[in-house]
């Protein structure tokens, strides 16, 4: 007979740069509610379930590999999420865009609306709670708007109609509340990612020339995750500059 | 469902003291104190002089504490204003002092039963003490003309600290890291000056009198160092008292203290059921372009392996990240518990 191992594993966390500016606007966003696991960096492909020393070792090749330290861009870490799916799964869930990449010109607007495969009924296609919409530098874009989510705290998140300095009470009504004014806090200065949250994603690409420099194209990632399926994608962004 | 919401029960906030070294380097001993010879000769030497642990032309060198002379009188500097006496920068130094922990303008420092009317301020660099001076670490020789003198706080007597103005406050006396040296009196003070000083950890402040330290060693425990009490002079005292501490022997004496900060830190449990988070979005976890999983087995008893740990807020917004150092195993008949802390 032998101990139980009864450590719990403690590691240390590091904060992304969606965390510090967050933290630093001090608003009250900065509240962790949730968590998510992911597995970043693992390839299934070395799992071998033909391996001759048994099922124990199916899995040798990936539990002792060495992984990478966190990095802080919150649109490239936690990529890949686990899902909790009902067991005899046998497809998982796939986000469809419709397309590659996002390609636009300067002040070119476009809508984008996920549909999630092998997920909801022949009826559905899209995701009752919605997607996560991410763009990972927001200064690409003019406009970066979500619809067909209608909850107050996705309200609140995206915006919407709610003025700064003004909440709306469960019964629609707008009401002035100084509480919120913190919220309207314009983020200036190096890329910083946004994220909204709904159905469908509205976006129009900058007007502003001086983004540029000598480059003709600006570049960003879009990330999109399923909220119900936990399914995510993610394509590039690309911004042509319009010449005049 | 990829995110899982926190019960109230998995969010711990911890306050842990940590102590720590004072000087440069983690170097728990200040054995040799240098001035800059640019900064003893600007306008504000007459109020203090810094003090490095290395040449001040040093790449590596940082002041370490500022030493300033205070005198009640306003001697030891000269005037501002020949036509007003005895207002000088010394006397600045005194009432700014007496102010900060005093609180009142008519009040006097009085070291253990002893009225001073001149002192010496150990100010200590904020970033080197960071919260708080620990009390019970300090040992300091310093050496006059007429000997050695090594001084500590009286922390571990065992009496509560009186509370300044400046938070908690205690006596120097005469011994070593605590511990009380009673050859001179039971206090550890000098025969006829009360207590060599105070220290006050709370605003990382040390106060040496003047009138202790220029006793005589053998008749008061002082170490005769000499202060000059001229009118309208510039004696620079605050560079004897330097003098003072570079004298006082080898590298087994010197400067010793510690420091003391409390660090809050998030501690936030991230539990994973048996049944969940045992299906993967890894591009590598699905074969071709409609999303069957790799292997045939995976469909009733898939494994994934834990990476990466994302906290987040209501709005999907990740907020701080956590990895691990290898890979753990996650299926239908495991269970997860990671603690994950973040520091502030």
């Amino acid at each position: 007979m032998g101990y139980l191992n009864n450590q719990v594993v403690t590691i240390d966390a590091i904060l992304t740069k969606k965390g510090r500016e967050l933290l630093a606007k001090g608003d009250g966003t900065f509240r962790i509610t949730q968590f998510a696991l992911s597995d970043d960096e693992i390839d299934y492909t070395m799992y071998n379930p033909n391996h001759p020393s048994g099922s124990a070792y199916y899995g040798e090749a990936i539990e002792n590999m060495p992984l990478l330290e966190a990095f802080p861009d919150e649109t490239q870490i936690m990529k890949y999420k686990l899902a909790t799916l009902p067991r005899g799964t046998a497809k998982m869930p796939i986000i469809s865009l419709g397309l590659e990449s996002v390609v636009l010109k300067q002040t070119a607007a476009t809508q984008i609306t996920p549909q999630t495969l092998n997920y909801l009924d022949n009826n559905r296609t899209s995701e009752p709670s919605g997607y996560v919409f991410t763009i990972s530098d927001v200064r690409l874009m003019s406009s970066f708007t979500a619809t067909g989510i209608n909850t107050d705290s996705v309200a609140s998140l995206n915006g919407g109609d709610v003025p700064p300095g003004f909440r709306r009470t469960e019964s629609g009504k707008l009401i002035p509340d100084p509480t919120t004014s913190a919220n309207s806090v314009t983020t200036n200065g190096t890329n910083v990612s946004r994220t909204v949250i709904g159905t469908t994603l509205s976006l129009r690409a900058t007007g502003v020339n001086t983004l540029f420099g000598s480059q003709t194209a600006l570049y960003a990632t879009l990330n999109v995750i399923g909220r119900d399926s936990g399914a995510r994608i993610q394509v590039p962004v690309i911004v042509n500059k319009t010449t005049t | 469902m990829g995110f899982k919401r926190f019960d109230p029960e998995d969010l711990v906030i911890s306050n842990d003291a940590v102590t720590a070294t004072v000087w440069s380097n983690n170097n728990p001993t200040l054995t040799a104190f240098y001035t800059s010879s640019v900064q003893v000769v600007s306008s504000n030497a007459e109020y203090y002089y810094d003090v490095y642990q290395t040449a001040s032309s040093d790449d590596t060198a940082a002041v370490q504490f500022s030493v300033a002379y205070c005198d009640a009188q306003g001697s030891g500097s000269t005037f501002y204003n020949a036509l007003v006496t005895g207002s000088s920068p010394t006397r600045t130094n005194y009432g700014q002092y007496r102010t900060l922990i005093l609180g009142d303008e008519n009040a006097s420092f009085v070291f253990g039963n002893q009225s001073s009317s001149y002192f010496y301020v150990i100010n200590v660099e904020r970033a080197r003490y960071k919260e708080s001076l620990l009390p019970g670490t300090m040992t300091l020789y310093i050496s006059g003309s007429g000997g050695r003198q090594v001084l500590t706080d009286d922390s571990n007597l065992g009496n509560a600290a009186v509370f300044t103005d400046a938070g908690r406050r205690y006596n120097l006396v005469s011994g070593s890291a605590g511990t009380i040296y009673t050859g001179n009196n039971t206090n550890g003070w000098t025969a006829n000056s009360g207590s060599y000083g105070w220290f006050l950890p709370d605003v990382g402040l040390i106060l040496l009198s003047g009138e202790a330290l220029d006793g005589a060693y053998a008749s008061a425990g002082g170490v005769t160092l000499n202060t000059t009490r001229s009118f309208d002079s510039a004696s620079f005292n605050q560079g004897k008292i330097i003098d003072g501490f570079n004298a006082a022997g080898d590298s087994s004496f010197g400067f010793t203290l510690n420091s003391k900060e409390t660090l809050s830190s998030d501690f936030v449990f991230v539990r994973a059921r048996n049944s969940e988070f045992n299906y993967s979005e890894n591009p590598a976890f699905i074969s071709g372009s409609t999303g069957e999983v790799l292997f045939n087995s995976f469909i009733d008893d898939p494994k994934t392996y834990i990476t990466t740990v994302g906290l987040y807020n209501d709005n999907s917004e990740l907020l701080a990240v956590a990895k691990l150092s290898r890979p753990l195993q996650k299926d239908f008949t495991k269970e997860l518990l990671v603690r994950v802390k973040l520091d502030f």
